[in-house]
């Protein structure tokens, strides 16, 4: 496919001009960084001196999301987000998405989806990766010749991309719900307004007048007719296997799926591994729930909303009696986690593509916000559903009333009843940290020895303070045995991957 | 047909020298129910004709149906003595009136933890055995534990009947096979010398000892005869059943007692002459329907029967004679009053085994004394479901004080740390209630010294507690119960709607409360495991799952599955080094396996974290040749900072390494609990960290640097040392007669078992084999074996011990190998192990 189709740089130039913007951030995933002079190159000659473009790469989180702390680095009016995207709303800045064009069989694809309609007698929902966004007219016009039908009765449906570019929404909660028609990818010129940010995918917006369901899900959008639900449909997904069709899977995890491999053009329909996720998020709920000290890891600056969903987790946690810490730390990992030993549990807000963070390598478990509310809220029960965007949490867990029974909670990582610190009870707790740490070793000091194996390893410290004080070692000592400065030692040389003596 | 009501009852409950808390134990099949149903039958709640055919005890239709005890049931019995027979009684009473609490326990190995929790609350037992198959495993392992619990038992040689109409044996011979049960049974009682109990021998001649037919509803023990014939013979009746036992002889001819047979054919012992023939006369005359015999010979014996039951005929006659004769009701529970000791007298030494606390404080006093007016201590020993779906009654022990309706009580559970808020709740009762066999009966309170079952405190008590008054803050909890069992058979189970799932949830939560062993829990992959003692228990435990606490909804159950342990052959073959993320820090380290019983003595307790280090270093150096420093250098036990594996420290002068101990105890605490094969908790491996390199700044020796790498090079040290498989091995006993053994063998042999005693049990056709037998083959084993024998024999199936797989896991197509894939598979995981050069870094 030809690089300037594929790179769409004349919509993007139209795209910047009609907008009057001088300085662009182009923010390319590490996987087409080495295309990005040539885009850039190519778009200059475009627009002419009067535009600067900037050249992003290396995203401190997900490089779905567009990087918003970075464009404002060299104060850019807009970003164009080149590959992959998660579609999650942005806070400031305007931003246009390239999803690239991969290549896809039509002819092939069609017949697969064919086949599946004979098979399944249910109607037929196609859902598809963005790269592919591209080539959903003509699959339209190819399954309609192949079906001897007009697409609208035949029993498939087409999920359409709901825009490409983003404006922002501001980090303040606009009641108004407000989508604009659109045709889909080919009317590239229409600039849409996408307003508040809201992809919501269960909590429906229900127009009265329309007898129609619209659901939206990771930059796409589908209607279904009122009385309809998801699991009478075959969802059928054209794309590869990433976090996106996970999320698919997770969210209508009651719906019959089939997945079109473009690249293979074959259709599979085994999706154990993915099940097998929702069970595991399911264990870490369950094991959230015995957490006294919680970490919120940051996972984004961008999204929308994001301050206010870390406000919220963090009364969720103090509701549930337990302690909060906020930490900021760029992508996580093993190493990175492992230095909040003190945390059983960390929820992390980001993007909804990257927001399944699950290694054998991670010390605590990593879950997300709709996860925490399943937590650490009392009496409420996973029933299957599964909200991965953090945006349909702030309106629907609100309404959440918890009868509480009064009942003690039953731990199955420990196969008995446990004792919740009552968030009631901890009246108190509201002491100056500085006081609390005193009190934890003056306590730690109190108690034998023993107990420190249970607050380090098992999870039983309430707060950092009480942790640190049940650590072995605490830091240097003040008073040294012999106050006169040591005599000077030759150290090693070299580097830390073998230093010279080592070789 | 109640005889007496409950306000009669409540009356003679605050008369603590007039109750006796006991269970009936037993091996499976020795008759505990039936026999406990005749003693039932006496304090009129059936009616007597049908004891020994109605199990009164087994209240479920399983039960019923198997002809198995389940679950342990409760009932208060009644009994009134008459003056004459307590005018030998020396110890404190308080009239007449005798109210019994007797606990029916299972006698499947399956189901040993409801025995455990039976005998926490009570203070003596009756222990029953067959006079045919003697003393058998199971009878040892409660008897042990009834024991260890320092409960006072009396003996009970059941199923007479067998031996006067199956086997037809002649006086002697029975003789002599009785005189063997009980031996056996003071064997195993003489272990147990307790200075505070006393003897707890049986003795026939001192009544200790009973011989009943439950079926037929009749007993004895030698008070009834030596009272029969104390006055024949013009001596007390101390010392006429001392004649009725052991080696007295009496000739009728010369009417001499010796104390050896003197060979003249009337000679006979005591016991034959005076006890065992009559009772073999009445019973043939009445098979043989000689009315006209038996009428005269019952005359004689006081015995008056009504007219209409002299209509009867044969085994019905037989039976009919012989409970008016010597009714078991009366001779059991004398024996009990008699000889069991009083929650007063009981509670006198329990105490030490009951208390957690000081035996000096208010509250020991109060369990000590048995004192109604001390502060409330009551044991929660098991919860039973209610009749109304999802709510469970608080069944226990009142130590002393009294519990009554709508008191505020305080909970403390088995995690309880006295001045801490774990585990403890306040709540208030809302009913106490008294259990009289199929019936509950509301009472204003119960006084100490009895069981009790309380509402309203199910949703705060797992499977036990301690419950004190709401104000007695500074009261210890009594001691958790120890079980013979461990659940080490498990299946997954999942609900086939999706949508069912918080239906499975609370099924579960209800199932982990109505039985006192069974585990619920959760396993990585987010599959619910139900964990329990062995296959009969799970079988009932899935039943009740979807039966009663899942309302019917359907549930899928994975094949049972058996958990291994991961452990290493020899040392590290040589030093592993991994380095941290930066590149900065490298760990030094070497497995090797623990020292023989090593692993055992951490598991029983004997060697742990929260030893003195001086009393550890003594007693790894002299049991198990460990260097005396180097034992106080080991820096943690694990998984679960307890388990069977331990980090060492075999630096020399490092810098820094206090620095990072407890980010490698959290990485090993991490990998010893999912070891590198099959992510199964490790066994036996002790781990020495040899050296280590550190970053001279804090910053880049964080728990984030070092927490990661002890893990790998923990996995690489293990994987380096010969890794093996351990797999659970039960230890089966089985009983059958001689031409079952060549089937016995054979399913053996195929199921990867070995017997290792072989013992023919004296004066029966019967044999005793001993096996081990891998868990993990023994699914279907008892009816592989049923098959393999007609029927004749019956396995009972015990956890032993853990048992090196010899084949290595790392060789692709072994043994192990095959079972590491399929744990993999079933976790989810990767199908390859994770190889060496992932965990080890080379310089």
């Amino acid at each position: 496919m030809d690089f300037e189709s594929n790179y769409e740089i004349s919509r993007t130039a139209d795209f910047i001009r009609t907008r009057n913007f001088t300085k662009v951030a182009l923010q390319f995933p590490d996987e087409l960084l080495k295309e990005s002079t040539r885009v850039a190159k190519a778009l200059r000659n475009e627009l002419g001196k009067g535009v600067r473009l900037y050249v992003m790469a290396d995203a401190a989180y997900g490089s779905c999301c567009v990087d918003e702390i970075g464009a404002s680095h060299v104060d850019a009016d807009c970003v164009v987000h080149y590959g992959h995207a998660c579609m999650s709303p942005t806070s400031t800045l305007l931003a246009l998405f390239v999803f690239g064009k991969a290549s896809i069989d039509v002819n092939a694809c069609a017949k697969s989806l064919r086949h599946c309609l004979s098979t399944a007698n249910k109607p037929i929902l196609v859902l598809y990766g963005l790269e592919y966004a591209h080539a959903l007219e003509n699959l339209k016009t190819v399954v309609a010749e192949l079906l001897q039908l007009s697409v609208s009765n035949s029993g498939v449906h087409f999920a359409e991309v709901a825009c490409s570019s983003i404006n922002p929404s501001g980090d303040k909660m606009t009641d108004k719900k407000q989508l604009y028609s659109h045709n889909g990818v080919s009317d590239n010129e229409e600039v849409h307004k996408y307003e508040d940010g809201n992809t919501s995918l269960i909590s429906v917006n229900c127009n009265t007048l329309e007898p129609c369901t619209k659901y939206s899900l990771g930059g796409l959008i589908w209607t279904m007719p009122v009385g309809h639900k998801m699991e009478d449909y075959l969802l059928l997904w054209i794309g590869s296997e990433n976090p996106a069709f996970t999320n698919v899977v997770l969210t209508f995890n009651n719906c019959e799926i089939v997945r079109y491999d473009a690249e293979e053009s074959n259709l599979l329909k085994d999706f154990a591994d993915q099940r097998r996720i929702l069970k595991r998020r399911y264990y870490l709920v369950e094991k959230a729930k015995d957490a006294n000290i919680v970490g919120i890891l940051v996972g984004t600056l961008g999204v929308a909303g994001y301050l206010r969903i870390i406000q919220q987790m963090k009364e969720l946690i103090e509701g549930a009696g337990k302690k909060s810490y906020t930490l900021v730390m760029g992508r996580p990992n093993s190493a990175k986690l492992a230095n909040f030993l003190e945390c059983d549990v960390f929820v992390y807000v980001s993007c909804a593509q990257t927001a399944l963070l699950d290694s054998k390598e991670f010390l605590a478990p990593v879950i997300t916000p709709f996860e925490a509310v399943l937590a650490f809220s009392r009496g409420s029960k996973w029933t299957g559903e599964y909200v991965i965007n953090f945006q349909d949490l702030t309106a629907s867990t609100t309404s959440d009333v918890v009868n509480d029974t009064e009942e003690a909670r039953f731990s199955f990582i420990q196969g008995g009843y446990v004792e919740d610190i009552r968030p009631l009870e901890n009246g108190g707790e509201h002491k100056e940290t500085s006081l609390a740490l005193a009190e934890a070793t003056e306590k730690a000091l109190n108690l034998q020895n023993q107990c420190t194996d249970s607050v380090l390893f098992k999870g039983k410290a309430t707060s950092g303070a009480e942790f640190f004080a049940a650590r072995s070692f605490q830091g240097l000592n003040m008073q040294y045995e012999n106050p006169l400065p040591q005599s000077y030692v030759i150290g090693r040389t070299g580097r830390a991957s073998g230093y010279e003596d080592e070789k | 047909m109640v005889k007496f009501t409950v306000e009669e009852l409540r009356r003679i409950m605050d008369m603590k020298h007039n109750i006796r808390n006991m269970s009936v134990i037993a091996h499976v099949d020795h008759g505990k129910s039936t026999l406990t149903d005749s003693l039932v039958a006496a304090a009129g709640i059936i009616a007597q004709e049908v004891a020994g055919d109605v199990r009164m005890t087994d209240t479920r239709q399983d039960e019923a149906e198997r002809g198995i005890t389940i679950k342990s049931t409760g009932i208060s019995l009644y009994y009134e003595m008459s003056d004459e027979s307590l005018k030998n009684y020396k110890g404190e009473r308080n009239g007449n009136e005798y109210l019994i609490n007797l606990i029916d326990s299972p006698g499947h190995v399956d189901f040993s933890s409801e025995v455990t929790a039976a005998l926490r609350i009570t203070d003596g037992a009756l222990v029953v055995v067959d006079c045919v198959e003697g003393v058998c495993v199971q009878t040892e392992t409660v008897l042990r534990q009834a024991l260890g619990e320092r409960i006072r038992p009396v003996l009970t040689v059941n199923k007479m009947d067998r031996c006067f109409l199956e086997l037809q044996v002649d006086g002697e011979e029975a003789y002599q096979t009785f005189q063997r049960v009980i031996e056996n049974a003071n064997v195993i009682m003489a272990t147990y010398e307790d200075p505070l109990l006393g003897d707890v021998q049986v003795y026939p001649e001192k009544g200790t000892v009973a011989f009943s037919a439950g079926l037929h509803g009749w007993a004895f023990t030698l008070t009834n005869f030596a009272k029969m014939y104390a006055a024949k013979f013009g001596v007390d009746e101390a010392k006429m059943m001392e004649r009725l036992w052991g080696e007295n002889y009496f000739d009728p001819a010369t009417k001499k007692w010796t104390n050896k047979n003197t060979g003249s054919p009337t000679c006979k012992r005591g016991f034959v002459q005076f006890c065992y023939e009559p009772i073999k006369q009445i019973i043939r005359t009445c098979m043989n329907d000689q009315k006209d015999k038996l009428w005269p010979m019952l005359q004689k014996l006081g015995v008056s029967m009504k007219s209409d039951e002299k209509e009867l005929m044969g085994k019905a006659l037989m039976k009919r004679v012989m409970q008016t004769w010597l009714p078991a009701s009366s001779a059991l529970l004398e024996m009990m009053i008699f000889h069991l000791p009083s929650p007063s007298k009981a509670q006198k030494y329990r105490v030490e085994n009951l208390y957690e606390g000081p035996l000096d404080d208010v509250y020991a006093n109060a369990i000590r004394n048995c004192d109604p007016e001390g502060p409330l201590m009551l044991y929660v020993s098991k919860m039973i479901p209610a009749s109304d779906k999802g709510r469970f009654f608080a069944f226990g022990r009142v130590f002393s004080g009294r519990v009554s309706t709508g008191m505020k009580v305080r909970i403390m559970g088995p995690n309880y740390v006295p001045g801490q808020k774990k585990d403890l709740y306040v709540k208030s009762v809302q009913r106490t209630v008294i259990w009289m066999g199929k019936r509950q009966e509301s009472v204003e309170d119960v006084p100490c010294g009895n069981t009790v079952a309380m509402v309203g405190l199910d949703q705060f008590i797992t499977k036990n507690a301690t419950l004190t008054n709401e104000k007695e803050a500074d009261a210890h909890p009594i001691r958790a119960m120890k079980f013979s069992v461990s659940p080490v058979v498990r299946v997954a189970v999942q609900c086939k709607i999706a949508s069912d799932l918080p239906k499975l949830v609370e099924g579960l939560k209800r199932l982990a409360k109505s039985d006192p062993m069974v585990v619920c829990t959760i396993e990585e992959s987010g599959e619910h495991i139900i964990a329990g003692a062995g296959e009969l228990h799970l079988e009932i435990c899935l039943k009740d799952l979807q039966e009663d606490f899942m309302g019917g909804a359907e549930i899928v159950v994975s094949d049972p599955v058996v958990s291994f342990r991961e452990t290493v052959l020899e040392k590290s073959c040589r030093t592993v080094m991994s380095k941290s993320p930066n590149k900065h820090n490298r760990l030094y380290m070497e497995a090797r396996p623990m020292e023989d019983g090593l692993a055992e003595a951490i598991d029983e307790g004997r060697i742990g974290p929260r030893d003195d280090p001086k009393v550890r270093a003594k007693i790894l150096s002299e049991e198990f040749g460990w260097d005396k420093d180097l034992a106080k250098k080991i820096w943690c036990f694990g998984p679960e900072t307890t388990g069977p594996n331990m980090v060492v420290d075999m630096c020399k002068g490092v810098q820094y390494l206090n620095e990072i101990k407890d980010s490698v105890v959290a990485g090993f605490q991490w990998a010893s609990k999912e070891g590198a094969m099959a992510e199964e908790n490790m066994r036996g491996i002790c781990f020495e960290v040899c050296d280590v390199v550190l970053h001279a700044d804090a910053i880049h020796r964080g728990g984030g640097q070092i927490i990661p790498t002890a893990r790998r090079v923990i996995y690489a040290s293990q994987l380096t040392a010969k890794p093996r498989l351990l797999e659970p091995v039960y230890l089966v006993e089985i009983q059958a007669p001689e031409q079952a053994l060549g089937g016995i063998y054979g399913v053996l042999n195929q199921k990867r078992g070995h017997v290792f005693e072989e013992l023919q049990r004296p004066g029966t056709p019967l044999y005793n084999i001993k096996a081990y037998l891998p868990v993990i083959e023994s699914f279907g084993f008892s009816g592989t074996l049923r098959a393999a024998t007609s029927g004749q024999a019956f396995p009972q199936c015990v956890f032993d011990h853990w048992d090196m797989m010899s084949s290595d896991p790392l060789e692709p197509g072994t043994q192990a190998a095959q079972l590491v894939s399929d744990i993999r598979k079933r976790k989810g995981l990767k199908d390859q192990m994770t190889p060496l050069s992932e965990y080890e870094d080379k310089l």
